[in-house]
């Protein structure tokens, strides 16, 4: 767990017509915040300690039963595919992408892409850890690579 | 709800709704029309093969992705008033649950006469959802676009893939999909893909779009309208046509959904079409053994396989497996597709999978199964879903 973030630029700057996401979303908002501090962020059951995800609002059922946690930005390839053409403006500068589900050590199943791979690399359980690819001032992607 | 008054509510519609109407225009790369009239059309020509006027309409159900306006197709067909009607979302996953809200409405006496109907433009490359993803994402897609997972294709790849991983299912049963759609199309006049058939090394040597799946993985993109008619089951019996009783019908979203890239809903990453199935076979008398053919979604081929596994049609992981020997095909032990599905006949979100589910109920199909009394027709799976199970008197 304790090693310092790593941070990563795209080899482009961020296409306009990026799908970015909106970081201010009362519920993803400490996901967001946490990326741009380069810190994998989860949410738990106070009580039980199990991992919810996706996220729910704070004041579900009362509120009082939820709170967001630095995870340990390790996992396993769970799955992947690789996107060719047709795709998206905003990747294609990527292709071929590798599109990722990352099984975190903790539990649940996260989407991503991974970076510092070639497709062909990629095999089922393989160990990945988290790194960091600020996209624009606001927007920093939590992203994948091989934990060799 | 327990499973008793479940089954008990639901005998209130079980066999007392039926198709009476079917309708559709010819399908195209580039219709030249707007929706707005096409599914107007299609709708009148479902009213004309049931020998129903418009007056006698007073329902509407239809899909909410590629909105038609419900008041516009009413004034334009000339029906009376409109004293029900419903938008159902979750494109693909919906169209089954179009008769699904249609039977529940004219049980509870809501509606009399309802018209389930989709039209859509997407043959031209510009014209596909995926395509047009910029800009700010809210809501549950930031849980996946911001790292390209946005065409459907990679979302449901990720599935295909897990199972190739886990039950050791093989291209070549995606690619029996493929084949048999593509078989039921070449005698099929409205398909698309008429007069192009498809083999296994073409299917093999097919271009990757998102790995592990290929060109011939993908549905087709066109532009369709299609209806369907529904009314009281004493009130079909006086029409033109055979009635198609609604038998069983059910709508899932399953545990913990995201629209699509569903996949902590379960420790096993199950579709939303387990849920769908459980919900559907417990409400029907019909069985998956006593089903003469399917219409099993396939908006990709890797879902027909799974669908299969989900439906109950075989034990989980034994979907590849199930696709060889024919068995999928016309003759075959469960005919699959039986027009040529989206993956061949037109992509028009599942809706014409209802249309040839009728037809084969009906005897009607340029692919008839001999002697067909109960087919089942799914929406689909991964998205919030909806499966019926249609029957003969």
């Amino acid at each position: 767990m304790a090693r310092p973030p790593v941070f990563v630029q795209d080899p482009q700057p961020t296409h306009p017509d990026y799908p970015l996401p909106d970081v201010g979303d009362p519920v993803m908002r400490p996901f967001w915040d946490g990326a741009r501090e380069g810190r994998l962020m989860q949410q738990r059951d106070v009580r039980t300690g199990a991992v919810v995800w996706p996220p729910k609002p704070l004041y579900w059922k009362g509120g009082g039963r939820l709170e967001w946690f630095e995870a340990s930005g390790t996992g396993t390839v769970y799955t992947w595919v690789v996107g060719h053409e047709p795709f998206l403006p905003a990747f294609r500068h990527l292709l071929p992408h590798v599109m990722v589900v990352v099984e975190l050590a903790e539990g649940p199943r996260i989407v991503g892409h991974m970076v510092h791979v070639t497709p062909d690399e990629m095999r089922f359980g393989m160990p990945v850890r988290v790194v960091f690819k600020r996209l624009t001032e606001r927007v920093t992607l939590p992203v994948w690579e091989p934990d060799r | 709800m327990t499973d008793g008054l479940d089954r008990d509510l639901f005998r209130r519609i079980r066999d007392r709704v039926a198709v009476v109407g079917i309708g559709q225009l010819p399908f195209a790369k580039d219709i030249g029309r707007p929706i707005s009239d096409t599914a107007v059309e299609a709708i009148q020509r479902a009213l004309d093969d049931a020998g129903l006027e418009a007056e006698d309409v007073d329902g509407m159900s239809m899909l909410e992705m590629e909105k038609t306006h419900e008041v516009s197709i009413a004034r334009r067909l000339g029906v009376r008033q409109l004293t029900w009607w419903d938008k159902i979302s979750y494109g693909g996953g919906a169209s089954s649950a179009t008769l699904m809200h249609a039977a529940a409405a004219i049980a509870s006496g809501l509606a009399t006469t309802v018209v389930c109907h989709r039209a859509r433009n997407r043959g031209a490359k510009t014209s596909r959802p995926w395509s047009q993803e910029k800009a700010l994402v809210v809501d549950d897609k930031a849980l996946h676009t911001p790292w390209g997972l946005i065409r459907p294709v990679d979302v449901i790849g990720m599935w295909a893939h897990r199972h190739m991983h886990e039950f050791g299912t093989k291209r070549e049963h995606f690619g029996n999909v493929a084949i048999a759609a593509r078989k039921h199309a070449q005698t099929n006049p409205a398909a698309m893909m008429r007069g192009r058939p498809l083999d296994m090394p073409t299917y093999l040597a097919g271009r990757v779009i998102g790995y592990p799946l290929t060109l011939y993985d993908c549905c087709l993109e066109t532009d369709g309208a299609l209806a369907c008619v529904v009314t009281t089951v004493e009130r079909a019996r006086d029409l033109r046509q055979k009635p198609v009783l609604i038998h069983a019908v059910a709508q899932a979203s399953g545990p913990n959904p995201v629209h699509l890239a569903n996949y902590n809903n379960t420790k096993e990453m199950m579709t939303t079409a387990v849920f769908c199935a459980e919900l559907l076979w417990r409400r029907s008398e019909l069985q998956p053994k006593d089903m003469d053919c399917a219409q099993i979604y396939d908006a990709f081929t890797p879902l027909v396989v799974t669908g299969l596994e989900d439906y109950g049609f075989c034990r989980r992981g034994e979907g590849g497996p199930f696709t060889e020997g024919g068995r999928i095909e016309i003759g075959g032990e469960l005919p699959v597709l039986t027009s040529g599905g989206g993956l061949s006949e037109a992509y028009v979100h599942g809706f014409n999978l209802l249309v040839e589910g009728v037809r084969q109920i009906r005897g009607t199909s340029v692919n008839q199964v001999p002697g067909c009394k109960a087919t089942l027709v799914t929406g689909a799976s991964g998205v919030a879903t909806s499966a019926v199970v249609l029957r003969g008197e």
